[in-house]
């Protein structure tokens, strides 16, 4: 395996350094490692090659004088090869620094460790005395995060178990074509290939693992998707709740207009979701009276029927 | 955990080597293998597998020039690899999403850095084949962070203005605190708090303001133990995503279980925020007041 190591290590500087290309018999004659029979040489080159692109890098295919030898020639372009943030302040490298250190101990953590020592590598100083002490963690992100974002980097189609509202789980197919965080939840949202449509999914209800189907580079993120643009784009029904003065603290916090009385004050606020709001106007019990919708009137009397009746 | 080590991982760590030792010369071993999350042995064997690499011809004058029997590594003689390799998709999104939640943490701020962040997340959108969208939002003010951690280190106190859900109440309590922890999905301010004269947990994102209390001496007294648990018994007539969701503790499969909760307040309104679907049997305290909430809302639409 070290054997091996050593001639992928060759091979690279040897790429980085030449300014023209490389034909294979110069890089059999000169790069250490490269042994045995013509065919198991090929064989071992073209494993090479693969090994190196699975590392991101890029090794470039190009032609020697046309007019005299057609054989195709190899190298990797120094400027594709390095690191392209360029021009960082310290201020920069320490929100970079601070941006990796955000997945500790979660999902992303290996690799944005890997990728803090290649900004560390650079060499240059942090100026933190602007900018919080501590970097701020992701929360809740496990491993079914991580194989998703894998996918969306890899645009790898994946399939889960996804809890419906019964409580049953169902299988999803998803292309990802991004992640949210909000309220403390993980998003992902994306084509649901079986509904032909953008649905987004909760990390925390998907039932076991997430895998991935078929090959990477499977779809394209269409251009126009952009995730601020989803939710204006229905056309969010409005409740109107009567609250105590002094109760309804979070429904104050999420209203758009409140009128202040002296018995009860009129708040009005979005319905980004029935059965949520319905739960939400329960939880506060006698300090909230639903006006209006209709829809929102209903489940919240036959809710409270129900449990007086199951309460008797 | 780390992720099982292949040749490959080997071979971008060798690549990787090269220029972390350049800008970091007279580095010692045991640090190397530190920063690079492996043993010593390992990075010993990076190291003398580097030694054989270098340009073709391969004689001293073409291979890296390494020192490290001191302990302490220097390299001279490798500018092929000194430039950092750029980051590979994974790792640029890593960072785009790390920056997206400094962004909405410092928003808040007084000192925002906006347009450098933006500046840097629009370099590491080139490296993503399809720009992902990303959008993070942040559960603590990022100045509210930096005050209580600076207050767990000089063992200070806070006074936390709250929003407590069972209680429907904002109220300002006095707490020394210990540790931000996460837990499930929320992040948690843990500390002696002491208008309960007790440990309790905040959930980060109900803080609504904080402030300092100077010169309060750290609670001396043994800390009383936690909240006392209430137990409380209840039917499941539908086991449904929410019902799991507010009630963790439940087992899937039977009609009727006992579980924990801290709060009486809580338990009621828990129980009558899934709307029958959960039934609450004993203590009769607790199915008493839950009858009493709904009777008393419903008596509201008569």
């Amino acid at each position: 395996m070290s054997r091996k190591n050593e001639r992928l290590v060759n091979l690279t500087i040897a790429l980085l350094a030449t300014k023209r290309y490389l034909t294979k018999n110069e890089i059999f004659r000169n790069i250490e490692g490269y042994e045995g029979s013509a065919e198991s040489k090929e064989r071992m080159f073209e494993r090479d090659k693969d090994d190196l692109r699975k590392l991101g890098i890029q090794i470039e295919v190009g032609g020697l004088d046309p007019l005299f030898d057609d054989e195709a020639g190899y190298r990797i372009r120094p400027e594709s090869y390095a690191l392209s943030l360029r021009n960082l302040t310290p201020t920069q490298v320490t929100l970079l620094s601070l941006a990796a250190q955000a997945w500790q101990d979660a999902a992303f953590t290996d690799l944005s460790q890997q990728a803090l020592r290649k900004l560390t590598s650079i060499g240059l100083d942090t100026d933190s005395s602007q900018l919080p002490v501590m970097a701020p963690k992701l929360i809740g992100a496990d491993e079914n995060l991580r194989s998703a974002l894998d996918a969306l980097t890899s645009l790898t189609t994946i399939e889960f178990d996804y809890l419906n509202v019964e409580g049953i789980a169902q299988k999803r197919q998803l292309q990802v074509y991004g992640v949210q965080a909000r309220k403390s939840y993980w998003y992902l949202i994306g084509l649901d290939t079986e509904k032909s449509a953008i649905r987004n999914f909760r990390v925390d209800r998907i039932f076991g693992e997430v895998n991935s189907v078929g090959k990477s580079q499977s779809y394209v993120i269409p251009t126009n998707f952009e995730i601020s643009e989803l939710e204006p784009a229905i056309e969010t029904p409005v409740a109107v709740l009567q609250v105590r003065p002094g109760a309804g603290y979070q429904l104050r916090r999420m209203a758009s207009t409140i009128e202040t009385a002296d018995d009860w004050d009129l708040l009005e606020l979005p319905i980004f979701d029935l059965a949520y709001m319905t739960s939400l106007v329960l939880w506060h019990g006698d300090d909230v009276i639903v006006s209006s919708p209709i829809q929102l009137r209903n489940a919240v009397l036959s809710a409270l029927e129900k449990l007086v009746a199951i309460h008797a | 955990m780390p992720r099982q080590e292949t040749g490959l991982a080997r071979t971008a760590r060798l690549l990787d080597l090269v220029p972390y030792l350049t800008t970091h010369q007279g580095i010692a071993i045991t640090e190397l293998a530190r920063t690079f999350n492996t043993t010593v042995k390992e990075i010993t064997d990076d190291l003398n597998t580097l030694w054989m690499c270098g340009l073709p011809g391969y004689t001293p004058l073409e291979l890296i020039d390494l020192e490290f029997e001191s302990g302490f590594v220097s390299i001279r003689n490798a500018e092929t690899l000194a430039a950092p390799r750029a980051l590979d998709r994974a790792e640029a999104l890593s960072i785009y999403m790390g920056l997206d939640l400094l962004a909405a943490e410092l928003s808040a701020s007084s000192v925002s850095f906006a347009a450098e962040i933006e500046n840097l997340q629009e370099q590491l959108r080139s490296q993503l084949i399809s720009a992902p969208q990303v959008q993070i939002e942040a559960s603590l003010r990022s100045e509210f962070r930096a005050l209580i951690l600076r207050t767990i280190r000089r063992r200070g106190w806070l006074e936390i203005t709250y929003h407590s859900a069972a209680n429907d109440q904002v109220a300002k309590r006095q707490v020394a605190p210990y540790e931000l922890s996460q837990s499930g999905s929320h992040e948690y301010l843990q500390g002696y708090c002491d208008s309960a004269k007790a440990i309790r947990n905040f959930r980060a994102d109900r803080i609504v303001e904080i402030a300092e209390i100077a010169d309060q001496l750290w609670p001396s007294n043994q800390i009383a133990a936690d909240q006392e648990a209430i137990e409380y018994e209840v039917r499941i007539h539908a086991a449904s995503r929410q019902v799991r969701e507010v009630l963790p503790q439940l087992s899937a499969d039977s009609a009727t279980a006992t579980i924990q909760g801290f709060s009486a307040s809580w338990i009621s309104r828990a129980i009558l925020s899934l709307g029958g679907q959960v039934e609450a049997i004993g203590p009769s305290e607790i199915r008493a007041a839950v009858r009493a909430r709904a009777k008393a809302a419903l008596e509201n639409y008569h």
